[in-house]
């Protein structure tokens, strides 16, 4: 692959990159850290490449190990306090971002936050960027089973907060 | 899409049984104006859904950046490489050199080391020269002395054996 080629196919998944490190990590400035890490790593082994048939899945995947990597390491540093580390914290929006969320929007964030890693990743990679269910196979290493149980669980959490909090005005 | 097609259609979606093509509709569908009563939660939801997939990286030169990395990631990635090849040589030269050097001194502490010359002034080399023939000397003269001693002996002897001997001679006689 030449540079021409990595411009062409691998660059232009920069934002699906980022917006899925950015779930996982729920910092722009870590996330966008790790997208220039996978791309830097799916340059340097490009070779190896040739026989990648879904370059986007494969680019994917790299981008949720080295999140994890992250969260790992962020949690060793917080060994202190349990609360930290694996923990999503959805970092303050500036005034700008804020207004483009409404109210809703701001608690939906923050019900897919507080889901378990593996349903956030798969409601992400499905209902935001649209993949088919082999393609989170391939991402998320995991069973078409796994994908399927763990979206579930996901929607209807998020659904049923939703309508508790509407219920309750909370 | 009438009422009834829509409730059938959210049924599948909450049981994770829309394919990528009903679930566009279903966003298409929320994206509108009149939301059925009771839906309220579901448009939130798949409007959330829709805005999200917006988000980007806002940094132009994010691009410019990823590309100047990895042109100076490409020529450090093979130098690297070569620094490590020339490393495993020159490592291997030298455990050579040292265990040479290790193996000559151990056959060096084997051998006694030769006796050297240790006077540099020749007064002082003759002097003690003259030291060391004077001892050896001594030590015949020591000799001799004892060897007289001897002597006495043997011709004390060889007296008595003659007198023996004119003896035995006048007694055969």
């Amino acid at each position: 692959m030449n540079l021409e080629a990595f411009q062409n196919r691998v660059l232009p998944a920069k934002n699906k990159l980022f917006r899925f490190a950015f779930r996982m990590l729920g910092s722009s400035e870590e996330a966008k850290d790790v997208v220039q890490e996978v791309m830097i790593k799916v340059w340097n082994g490009r070779e190896q490449m040739a026989e990648v048939q879904n370059m986007e899945a494969w680019c994917m995947r790299i981008t949720k190990n080295l999140s994890l990597d992250k969260l790992r390491s962020r949690q060793r540093r917080a060994t202190d306090s349990i609360d930290e580390g694996f923990e999503v914290r959805q970092e303050a929006l500036s005034p700008h971002e804020n207004t483009e969320l409404n109210e809703s929007m701001l608690r939906i964030n923050q019900l897919i936050a507080a889901l378990p890693e593996k349903q956030r990743q798969v409601i992400h990679l499905r209902d935001i960027e649209g993949y088919s269910y082999n393609e989170i196979c391939e991402m998320l290493e995991l069973d078409m089973s796994q994908v399927k149980v763990s979206l579930f669980r996901a929607r209807n959490a998020v659904r049923e907060k939703l309508v508790k909090m509407n219920a309750y005005g909370l | 899409m009438d009422s009834k097609q829509l409730e059938q259609l959210l049924e599948k979606y909450w049981n994770t049984e829309t394919s990528l093509e009903e679930e566009q509709q279903l966003r298409d569908f929320f994206r509108g104006e009149n939301i059925p009563d009771g839906m309220k939660e579901t448009a939130e939801l798949l409007r959330y859904f829709d805005h999200q997939k917006k988000v980007q990286i806002k940094e132009p030169s994010f691009d410019g950046d990823v590309v100047r990395k990895i042109n100076a990631t490409r020529p450090a990635a093979k130098s690297v490489k070569m620094y490590y090849n020339y490393a495993r040589i020159a490592a291997g030269v030298a455990v050579v050199i040292a265990a040479t050097y290790f193996v000559g001194q151990e056959v060096r502490k084997s051998y006694p080391a030769e006796v050297s010359d240790t006077y540099s002034d020749p007064k002082l080399a003759f002097e003690e020269t003259k030291k060391a023939l004077m001892m050896l000397s001594k030590g015949f003269g020591k000799a001799r002395h004892e060897t007289e001693k001897i002597k006495l002996f043997n011709e004390a002897e060889q007296k008595v054996q003659s007198k023996h001997s004119v003896k035995e001679k006048e007694t055969t006689i």
